[in-house]
């Protein structure tokens, strides 16, 4: 394994040392460059096609641009969580001063990471920014992580997602464990103790290892939580005991076979108070000292992003303080329960993608109180993952406990009647089902069925998320994600 | 009332592409008939009398997890078989249908010993065999479409006598090459496609239902549903898996 990535690594040594080198890279750029202007030009975020040439022409340009950041680079990976801890450790890193890029649009692969280098540096290929966050597909992330040479990692835990993709749980650690060996020795790697498929991932070289973990009794609730993938002991394959289950297989574990347990987390929530706005009131505890915060962000999954923010700040020596004012001030990212107004009507947007991550959204839907209209959106198009059967393991059985609350549910996208059907049997009254294929018309409808200081929720998979806030920001609602900062 | 015992075998580990939705499709389609369902989760080394059992369902799972669940499975063959040839009920999905032939190969060349309840065997493949299906299935005169997902790196080729679930219209079924998806042995299904299956399917699961009444001599007659919403997303699917 060390000598495969060292071999990797030489590789692109050698490639980026080459005569010709020089000249394909600024080439790269500039063709680059030129895509990102033509298909913003097109109202499109400019993610995707102009990486994808630059790499074709330059397949060195990340592994040359990243190595010209001062301060080097930070790749965060995972099933859940990975776009709002990328923006969390960006809003830290910003407020110490650093001048930081990150491709803020979620745009996760390789040629996403390529193009957000391109877009910041100079057309001869000068950067001047200290550091990059680069939020990193699993997928990707061995490869990545050896282009980047990244001087931190952070990864926040695995979930069963995109099966088509991945084809099953097992291959996705094996990828995580593969991009952790692809990074240089010496940076650090912080990764969250209560997942027990991580907290047994070692790198094979010398690293600089933080954990993070919850520390709470939070009360049970009915969730049948079918995305609990990771059962049994990752070392011995003995099933595995809990103390305290958070969600999925994330708690307080232990093996009663063999000696792997929860290791004892370097960053720790020790406490938690829910404001009356929603937000998270809470202490988080290091080694050396606490800290108090208030963080406008819903939901017990986002406690873990903010924990993993917290540690990587710590790892990269910035003074608590500094991380206080930043995560005082976060706001949610690019449609991960970001807030819309119009007519005095509320609009939650949260992008679902697996059952997980999903039912945490259920979660905080359901500690609404008044009246709600849902409007979920389903698309099976390849960044959504082409398998629709996920929706199956969600439970939306509890929303459907509550069904009285619903002033009306609304389905859309390319798999709108599945997504009827689903309610149908988690429960809703078909006459509560209304079906619009067209994504617009069903947002608009929604609005129309919201009563004024009423809530409306989207849920959209990732394409519908895209299509979905691009109609929002043709009524003037929100900014498309390129012009912010 | 008529009732129906449905045992979930391993609900724990065999779950992995949305097999709630079988069970569920299953529960609710009887129920809304005023059948009564009992669900009995099986759970590794319970004491199980599948004298009791009316529909057996046996959802997907990963390697690690078929591994455990064959070797939990081996003692019970024996009485599986039996009940199987007095017409007991399986629905069997992906790995499930995979453990109900003579063998299985894995990724990782490990071979794992079947049931031996279809004349089956399940070979390694190059790469996976991933996408929406469709297929005309042949439980009846005419043939009606199902529709689904498949995703499995297995390759499961059928034994001459051995009838299959139904010829790919869109997909790669079996194999991939000679065209055939799922099998049917008795009152035994077993398939690739989930999706889930049955929600979408509804005319599969009251065929399920129907014969898990028949099997305890009770009355078959099921009710007629309003499934338009089934029948739209069953056409919606058809269609997607064409383009």
């Amino acid at each position: 394994m060390e000598a495969e990535n060292n071999q990797l690594l030489n590789k692109y040594v050698k490639a980026a040392e080459g005569r010709s080198a020089g000249l394909r890279l600024i080439g790269a750029i500039w063709i680059g460059k030129i895509l990102i202007f033509l298909t913003r030009r097109l109202g499109r975020g400019g993610t995707t096609l102009p990486g994808r040439t630059a790499l074709l022409i330059a397949p060195t340009l990340s592994f040359q641009l990243a190595g010209r950041l001062k301060q080097g680079s930070i790749v965060v990976t995972g099933t859940n969580g990975k776009t709002t801890t990328a923006s969390l450790i960006k809003g830290i890193l910003d407020k110490a001063g650093l001048k930081c890029i990150h491709n803020q649009s979620g745009s996760n692969m390789a040629w996403g990471v390529a193009s957000t280098l391109i877009e910041n540096c100079s057309w001869n290929g000068k950067m001047d920014s200290d550091i990059a966050v680069m939020e990193v597909d699993e997928g990707a992330f061995p490869g990545v992580t050896a282009s980047l040479q990244p001087c931190g990692i952070v990864v926040t835990n695995i979930f069963r997602d995109q099966l088509d993709r991945f084809g099953e749980i097992d291959s996705i650690q094996a990828l995580i464990k593969k991009g952790l060996d692809a990074s240089p020795a010496g940076n650090f790697q912080i990764i969250n103790a209560d997942d027990p498929s991580l907290a047994s991932l070692k790198s094979s070289k010398k690293t600089n290892r933080w954990t993070y973990g919850l520390e709470l009794d939070l009360p049970p609730d009915d969730f049948q939580n079918t995305g609990r993938d990771i059962k049994t002991c990752p070392t011995c394959a003995h099933k595995l005991e809990y103390a305290k289950i958070y969600f999925a297989h994330i708690g307080h574990y232990h093996c009663p076979n063999c000696s792997y347990s929860r290791p004892e987390p370097d960053v720790k929530l020790t406490d938690r108070r829910v404001t009356g706005k929603g937000t998270n009131q809470i202490e988080v505890t290091l080694p050396d000292q606490k800290m108090d915060l208030e963080v406008p962000l819903l939901g017990i999954y986002n406690l873990y992003n903010v924990l993993a923010a917290i540690a990587c700040a710590r790892a990269f020596k910035i003074s608590t303080r500094i991380i206080c004012e930043a995560l005082n001030n976060a706001a949610p990212s690019f449609g991960r329960m970001e807030r819309f107004e119009k007519d005095r009507k509320e609009m939650i947007m949260a992008l679902i993608k697996n059952p997980v991550g999903a039912n945490e959204i259920l979660r905080t839907i359901l500690n609404h109180p008044g009246k709600i209209t849902l409007v979920v959106a389903i698309n099976d198009r390849i960044a959504d993952g082409t398998d629709v059967s996920w929706l199956w393991d969600v439970d939306f059985e509890q929303l459907a406990a509550i069904k009285d609350r619903f002033s009306s549910v609304i389905a859309t996208g390319l798999r709108a009647w599945d997504m009827a059907v689903r309610f149908k049997y988690a429960g809703f009254e078909a006459e509560q089902l209304q079906v619009e294929d067209d994504f617009a018309r069903a947002v608009e409808l929604g609005l129309e069925q919201t009563a004024p200081e009423n809530k409306l929720f989207i849920l959209p998979t990732y394409t519908a998320m895209l299509d979905i806030r691009r109609h929002l920001n043709n009524m003037g609602l929100g900014i498309p994600f390129w012009e912010e900062h | 009332m008529s009732k129906i015992n449905i045992y979930h075998l391993y609900p724990n580990h065999l779950n992995l592409y949305g097999d709630r939705g079988n069970m569920l499709a299953l529960c609710r389609r009887a129920k809304w008939r005023g059948i009564g369902v009992d669900i009995i989760p099986v759970n590794p080394g319970d004491d199980i009398d599948f004298a009791t059992c009316d529909l057996l369902f046996m959802g997907g799972g990963q390697d690690s997890d078929q591994k455990m669940v064959a070797e939990d499975l081996k003692g019970r063959s024996g009485e599986i078989r039996k009940a199987v040839e007095n017409n007991m009920v399986i629905f069997a999905v992906c790995g499930s249908y995979q453990l109900l032939g003579s063998y299985y190969i894995t990724a990782h060349d490990e071979k794992i010993e079947g049931l031996n309840i279809m004349d089956l065997y399940t070979e390694k493949g190059k790469g996976r065999l991933i996408g929406n299906a469709a297929i005309n299935c042949t439980l009846w005169e005419p043939p009606r479409t199902l529709v689904g997902f498949e995703n499995h790196g297995g390759r499961t080729y059928l034994g001459p006598n051995l009838q299959p679930l139904g010829t790919i219209i869109h997909g790669h079924g079996n194999n991939g090459t000679d065209k055939t998806e799922g099998a049917v042995y008795k009152n035994v299904i077993g398939t690739y496609l989930h999706g889930s299956l049955l929600p979408k399917n509804p005319l599969l699961t009251d065929f399920l239902l129907t014969k898990a009444l028949a099997y305890r001599n009770q009355d078959t007659f099921l009710r007629e549903l309003n499934d338009s919403l089934e029948n739209k997303a069953h056409q919606a699917a058809l269609k997607l898996a064409g383009s």
